[in-house]
C-alpha cells in the first residue's frame, strides 16, 4: 500500500506507483516533523511578507497627525479614518493619473498582444527568407535593456513631437520581444492539423490566424495580456522622463514626482501608494491563475 | 468529437489549390514569404523604431558632446566621453554600487525563493495564502514600494527603528546611513520581487514526479536528503535561469534607488542607471550619458551571452 | 478531445472566444474608461492632450512650483485668492513638485517637450542657467508693463541676479536667508533672553559656544540642531554661512564653475568647527529635516539653524514661543547663505492674450507679497519691503537684515539651490557632522566628485 499522508497527486503524470512497502517509522516521523516545521516557518515568513503592505494600509486609514507621530502611534490607533482617501479623490490628480495609466496600459496591451501573436505566428509557421536573421535579431532584442535606451528614446520622441502624449509611453513599449517569443513557442507546440485542414480548404493565412490559431491561444493571450498590462502600468523610468505634465502622468510617475504638495502628510502619502496599486491588486485577485501562468511561462521560456 | 488523426503527409508539390491547379512549391513559398513579412511587419516596425534606432542613436551620440537643450549632435568628441567615464570616480562607484546591489539581492532572492517554494510545495493546504503573501508585492508599482519602505525606514519613528527598539537593538536610520542605505534598498527589493522567483520554483517543483520522493522515502531518506538528492539537481536548470535573470534585472535597477534615496546619502546608492539619468537629464549632457549607457549595455550583453553559453552547455550535458 | 500542450500537462484548449470572466472584466474596464473619458474630454483636457498633443488648458494659467510644507500651504491660499479674483476655480492649474534637481529637470524637459507651464517658480541661482539654455522668455519692460510693474519695482540686487548678458529673465519674489530659530522658553531658562523678550546678541566663538553649553544644560539633550540627513542643502547652507563669516573667504567656484577657488584652509576650518560642535554634543550629529524642527519645538534644543520659511511650521505649534534672528557672527563678519525665489516664463509659443494672462497671475501673487512675507520671506517688491505693515511684522523684523548680508551660491552650470554642487558638498559636510568623515576626507571627496564638472564646459551654452 502506498503511503497516504493526505496528499493528492498534483502533477499530470498518472499514478502508476509500484506497490511499495511502508516506509520506516523513523522516516514517517521525520517527514511529519519536517512538514510541521515547514508549515510554521513558511507561515511566519508569509506573515512577515504581508506586514509592510498591511502597515501601509493601516497608516492610510489613520489621520495625518497620528501618522506623523510614528509607528507606535499608528499601530495603537484603533480608529479607521478615510480622510486621506477623500482628500486624494477630491484633489483630482489621481483621476488623471488613473486615466493616463489605464489608456497607456490598455492600448499597449492590445497592440503588443496583436503584433506579437502575429509575429510569433510568422516565426513559427511560415518559412520565409530572412527568417533566421529575424530570429537572431529578436534574441538580441531580449538582451537589450530598454531602460538603457531611455536617453536616446527621449531624444527621438522629442524630434517626433510626441513628448507629453500617451504615445510617448505606448510606442516604445509595444515591441515586447518576450511576448513574441512566448507566442512563438506556444504556436510551435500547437498541432498543425487544424491549420493544415483549413489551408487545404483554401483559407488564407489571415483567416487561419484569426479563426484557427488565435481561438486556441486563450491561455497564452490572457497571460501575455496581463503581464503586459501590469508591466506598462508599473513602468516608471520611461514615463518619468517623457511625461512632464502632472495631468498626463501615469500613476507611478505621479506618485513619484508630485509629492511636494503632500509635505509631511504621511497618511495621505500611504493612501496614494495604496490607490496607485489598487487596480493591479484587483486585477491580481481576479486573474491570479493567469498571472502566475504568465510569469511561470515567461520565466521558463525566457 | 473524435480525436484527430494525422492525415498522411502531403508533399507540397502534390498539393492542389481550390481551383484545381497544382500548388507548386515556389508559389507556396512566395505566399509564405509575403505572409511572413506582413505578419511580422507591425512588430518589426516598432522593434526597429524603438529598439534598433535608439541603440544606434545611443552609439552615435556617445561620440559627440550632444546637449539636451541644444539642437543637433554638438561638437565631435571622439572617445572623450568614454575617457571621461573611465576617469570619473562616480562612474566606477556607480558600477560598483550596481554590482553591490546585485550581490545583496541575488542570493536572498534565489535561496529564499527556493526555500519558500520547497516548503510550500510540501504543504497541501493554504498554497493560495503563501502565493498571495509572496507574490502580491510583485504586482505593486515601484512607486508604491518606494513610498511604503521609505515610510517604514523613517529615522526614529518608522516601523523599522521601532521594531529594532522592541528587539533591543540600536535603531538605525537605514536610508540615511551610507553604509546601510543600499541594504535598505536591497531589503525593499527582495520583499518586492521574491514572488517572481517563488512562482518559477513552484512551477519547476510541480514538474518533479511525486514517485521519486516516495521511492526515496521508502528507502529511508529523510526530507533533507530527499531535497538534496532529488530536488536540487532537478531544479538546477531553473536555478540557473533564476540566477541569471536576477543578475540582469539587478544591473538595470533604477526605480527603487530613484524613489527611495535619489542616489544618496551622498552618492552611496547611486547606481548605473540613476547616474546615467542624472548625467543626461540633470546635467543636460546627452553625449556623456550615452557613453555610459553603451558601457552598461556591453556589460549586460556580456552576461546575457554567458547565460546563453551556460544554457547550451547544460543542455548538452543534460 | 484533448491535446497535449508543451508543458506536458493534460489540458483542454479554451473554448473559442474570450472567457466569461474576461468579458466581464473587460466590460467593467470599458465602462470605467468611458466614464472617465466622458468626464475629461474636451479641447484642453488631458485626454485630448495625451492623444493628440493639443495644448493643455489654453484658457487658464498653468503654474509650477516647488513649495512644500508651510510655504506650500501659504501658497495655496494665495492661489485661491487669484482664483477668486478670476471668478473661476478652473482659471489656474497649479502643480507642486519635489524640491531640487527633480523640479528643474521637469521644467527643462517640459519646455523641450513644448508643454511647459505658463509661469514657474525658480531660484535666482537656477534661473540663470535655464536662461543660458535658451529655455526662458526674457522679461522685458513691456512684459512687466502688462502687470503694471517695472524693473525698479524690485530690490536692485535681486533684480540684477536675474541678468544674463543684456537681458533679464526673472521676476523677483523674495530673498530667503538661512537664519537662527530659538525656543524662547528654553533660552530664557538659559539666561539668554533680554528684557525685551528677545535673544541677546551673541558674537564670537566663545559667546556662541557658551550659549550652546548653557542651553544644553537646560534641555539635557543638545544646544542646537542642524539637520543633515536627507538634507544636503541644509548642510551646505550651514557651511556657506560659517565659511563666509571668516576673513579671507573666497567663492567656492570661479570662472562660471570651471575653477575651484575655495579657500581650502578656511573650508577645512569650517568643517572642523561643525564636526567639533557635533563631537562635543553641542549640536546633534545626525538628524533629519523634520526631526530637527521637532527637537526645537519640544524644547530638546534651544537653537536651530534653518531657512526662514519654516516660520509657518513653528507658528503652528501650540504653546511654543519662538524667535528668529540672523545666525550669530561666530567668526569675523556677519554672513548668511541665501537665495531668491523668482517667477520665470518658460519659452513656448504663446499668444499675447496668454502672456497677459500669465502676467496678470504674477501681478496677483506679487500683490500678495505681504502674505508671502508672513511666511518668513523677505519681499523683493520694494513697495512691500518698505511698507509699514511689513516692517511691523514680528519676528520678520528681527532678521530682515540677513537679506542684506546674503551670500548666494557660487556661479556654475551645475550650481544653485538644490543643485548637484550643493548635493556633493552638502553630503560631505553632513558626513563630517555625523562624525563619519574627517574634514580632510570630506574635502578630498568634494574635489574628486567635482572634478568632472569643473572640467566640463557648460552644456547649456550655445557653442
Amino acid at each position: 500500500m502506498a503511503t497516504t499522508t493526505g496528499t493528492t497527486r498534483r502533477n499530470g503524470v498518472s499514478a502508476a506507483a509500484p506497490a511499495a512497502q511502508e516506509p520506516r517509522e523513523k522516516t514517517k516521523d521525520s517527514t511529519r516533523a519536517f512538514n510541521v516545521t515547514a508549515a510554521v516557518v513558511l507561515t511566519v515568513f508569509a506573515v512577515l511578507w504581508l506586514l509592510p503592505s498591511l502597515f501601509a494600509l493601516k497608516t492610510s486609514l489613520t489621520t495625518n497627525s497620528t501618522a506623523a507621530l510614528g509607528a507606535p502611534a499608528i499601530l495603537s490607533d484603533l480608529q479607521i479614518t478615510f480622510g486621506s482617501y477623500l482628500t486624494l479623490f477630491q484633489a483630482g490628480d489621481i483621476w488623471n493619473w488613473y486615466l493616463s495609466s489605464f489608456i497607456t496600459s490598455a492600448v499597449t496591451t492590445v497592440l503588443t498582444v496583436l503584433f506579437a501573436s502575429m509575429g510569433g505566428y510568422a516565426l513559427s509557421r511560415l518559412r520565409f527568407p530572412g527568417r533566421n536573421l529575424v530570429f537572431l535579431l529578436m534574441i538580441l532584442g531580449i538582451m537589450v535593456p530598454a531602460q538603457v535606451l531611455v536617453v536616446p528614446t527621449f531624444q527621438m520622441l522629442d524630434a517626433a513631437g510626441l513628448l507629453n502624449t500617451y504615445w510617448a509611453v505606448i510606442f516604445p513599449q509595444v515591441p515586447a520581444v518576450i511576448a513574441l517569443f512566448v507566442f512563438k513557442q506556444f504556436f510551435d507546440g500547437l498541432p498543425r492539423e487544424l491549420e493544415e485542414a483549413a489551408r487545404i480548404d483554401g483559407a488564407g493565412y489571415w483567416r487561419i490566424y484569426r479563426q484557427v490559431v488565435m481561438p486556441l491561444s486563450g491561455p497564452v493571450v490572457a497571460a501575455m495580456a496581463i503581464v503586459t498590462f501590469v508591466g506598462v502600468w508599473n513602468n516608471l523610468i520611461l514615463p518619468l522622463f517623457v511625461l512632464s505634465n502632472p495631468e498626463l502622468m501615469t500613476i507611478p510617475v505621479g506618485l513619484a514626482t508630485v509629492q511636494g504638495s503632500f509635505g509631511q502628510m504621511f497618511a495621505d502619502i500611504q493612501a496614494s501608494a495604496v490607490l496607485g496599486a489598487l487596480p493591479l491588486v484587483v486585477l491580481y485577485m481576479i486573474f491570479q491563475r493567469r498571472i502566475i501562468e504568465g510569469v511561470a511561462g515567461t520565466g521558463i521560456k525566457g | 468529437m473524435t480525436t484527430l488523426t494525422t492525415p498522411p503527409p502531403v508533399p507540397p508539390s502534390a498539393a492542389t489549390r481550390p481551383d484545381g491547379s497544382p500548388d507548386t512549391g515556389t508559389r507556396v513559398k512566395t505566399r509564405d514569404a509575403r505572409a511572413g513579412w506582413l505578419f511580422l511587419a507591425p512588430f518589426a516596425f516598432f522593434y526597429a523604431l524603438f529598439l534598433i534606432v535608439p541603440t544606434l542613436y545611443m552609439l552615435i551620440t556617445s561620440f559627440f558632446n550632444t546637449s539636451l537643450v541644444r539642437p543637433g549632435l554638438g561638437s565631435f568628441a571622439g572617445f572623450a566621453n568614454y575617457a571621461e567615464m573611465f576617469g570619473r570616480a562616480d562612474f566606477w562607484s556607480a558600477m560598483w554600487h550596481t554590482l553591490q546591489f546585485t550581490l545583496y539581492t541575488t542570493p536572498p532572492l534565489v535561496v529564499l525563493a527556493f526555500v519558500f517554494a520547497v516548503l510550500a510545495n510540501r504543504l497541501k493546504r493554504g498554497q493560495w495564502f503563501y502565493r498571495l503573501a509572496f507574490f502580491l508585492p510583485f504586482v505593486l508599482p515601484s512607486a508604491t514600494i518606494g513610498l511604503i519602505w521609505v515610510f517604514i525606514f523613517t529615522p526614529g519613528t518608522g516601523l523599522w527603528p521601532t521594531v529594532q527598539g522592541w528587539l533591543g537593538m540600536e535603531p538605525t536610520a537605514v536610508l540615511a546611513d551610507p553604509s546601510w542605505a543600499m541594504v535598505g534598498i536591497a531589503i525593499a527589493t527582495v520583499w518586492w520581487t521574491i514572488g517572481f522567483n517563488f512562482v518559477l520554483y513552484l512551477a519547476g517543483l510541480q514538474d518533479i514526479p511525486r514517485e521519486l520522493y516516495e521511492a526515496a522515502a521508502v528507502d529511508g531518506a529523510s526530507p533533507w536528503q530527499q531535497i538534496r538528492s532529488i530536488t536540487l539537481p532537478l531544479l538546477s536548470r531553473t536555478t540557473t535561469l533564476v540566477v541569471l535573470l536576477q543578475i540582469i534585472a539587478s544591473l538595470k535597477i533604477f526605480d527603487q534607488v530613484y524613489l527611495m534615496t535619489q542616489g544618496g546619502p551622498g552618492i552611496s546608492t547611486q547606481v548605473a542607471l540613476t547616474q546615467i539619468a542624472a548625467i543626461g537629464f540633470t546635467d543636460n549632457r546627452i553625449g556623456a550619458a550615452s557613453a555610459f549607457s553603451v558601457l552598461l549595455f556591453i556589460v549586460i550583453i556580456a552576461i546575457a551571452l554567458i547565460r546563453q553559453l551556460f544554457e547550451r552547455n547544460q543542455d548538452r550535458s543534460a | 478531445m484533448s491535446t497535449r500542450l508543451p508543458q506536458g500537462r493534460a489540458s483542454v484548449p479554451a473554448p473559442p472566444g474570450p472567457s466569461r470572466r474576461r468579458v466581464l472584466a473587460g466590460g467593467l474596464a470599458g465602462a470605467g474608461a468611458l466614464g472617465l473619458t466622458g468626464g475629461l474630454s474636451g479641447c484642453g483636457s488631458p485626454l485630448a492632450a495625451g492623444v493628440a498633443g493639443t495644448p493643455l488648458n489654453p484658457e487658464s494659467v498653468t503654474f509650477w512650483n516647488l513649495f512644500g510644507g508651510g510655504d506650500g500651504a501659504r501658497l495655496q491660499t494665495m492661489l485661491d485668492v487669484y482664483r477668486e479674483e478670476q471668478g473661476s476655480p478652473e482659471s489656474l492649474t497649479a502643480a507642486t513638485f519635489a524640491w531640487g534637481n527633480p523640479y528643474y529637470t521637469k521644467v527643462v524637459l517640459a519646455t523641450l517637450g513644448n508643454k511647459p507651464p505658463d509661469v514657474a517658480v525658480a531660484h535666482a541661482t537656477r534661473a540663470t542657467i535655464l536662461a543660458e539654455a535658451g529655455l526662458l522668455e526674457p522679461i522685458t519692460d513691456d512684459l512687466l508693463g502688462l502687470a503694471g510693474l517695472s524693473s525698479s519695482s524690485f530690490t536692485e540686487s535681486v533684480w540684477e541676479a536675474g541678468r544674463v548678458g543684456d537681458s533679464y529673465y526673472t521676476i523677483p519674489l523674495d530673498t530667503h536667508p538661512y537664519v537662527l530659530f530659538y525656543n524662547a522658553e528654553v533660552c530664557q531658562q538659559a539666561g539668554l533672553v533680554g528684557d525685551d523678550g528677545k535673544l541677546v546678541t551673541i558674537e564670537g566663538r566663545e559667546a556662541f559656544e557658551a550659549a550652546l553649553t548653557e542651553i544644553k544644560g537646560v534641555t539635557g539633550d543638545v544646544g542646537m540642531v542642524c539637520s543633515n540627513v536627507g538634507d544636503t542643502s541644509g548642510s551646505w547652507r550651514l557651511f556657506q554661512t560659517l565659511y563666509w563669516q571668516m576673513d579671507g573667504a573666497t567663492d567656492f567656484l570661479g570662472e562660471a564653475g570651471q575653477q575651484l577657488t575655495v579657500n581650502e584652509e578656511l573650508a577645512l576650518a569650517t568643517m572642523d568647527y561643525i564636526g567639533g560642535l557635533a563631537k562635543s554634543g553641542l549640536i546633534t550629529p545626525t538628524i533629519d529635516y523634520a526631526g530637527a524642527g521637532t527637537k526645537l519645538f519640544t524644547g530638546k534644543a534651544g537653537f536651530q539653524t534653518q531657512g526662514e520659511w519654516e516660520i509657518t511650521t513653528a507658528q503652528g505649534i501650540e504653546g511654543l514661543t519662538f524667535g528668529m534672528v540672523p545666525i550669530p557672527t561666530v567668526f569675523d563678519q556677519p554672513a548668511a547663505q541665501a537665495d531668491s525665489h523668482t517667477f520665470i516664463i518658460p519659452r513656448m509659443e504663446r499668444t499675447d492674450a496668454q502672456r497677459e494672462l500669465a502676467m496678470g497671475f504674477v501681478k496677483s501673487l506679487l500683490d500678495q507679497s505681504l502674505t508671502w512675507a508672513e511666511g518668513g520671506h523677505v519681499p523683493a517688491l520694494k513697495a512691500t519691503l518698505e511698507s509699514p505693515e511689513y516692517q511691523a511684522l514680528e519676528p520678520q523684523a528681527d532678521y530682515a537684515s540677513a537679506a542684506e548680508i546674503a551670500k548666494y551660491d557660487p556661479p556654475g552650470w551645475y550650481s544653485g539651490s538644490g543643485s548637484t554642487f550643493e548635493n556633493i558638498v552638502g553630503a560631505q559636510i553632513g558626513l563630517v557632522q555625523q562624525q563619519l568623515a574627517s574634514p580632510q576626507q570630506a574635502l578630498d571627496a568634494i574635489k574628486e566628485q567635482l572634478r568632472t564638472y569643473l572640467d566640463t564646459p557648460s552644456p547649456v551654452l550655445g557653442s
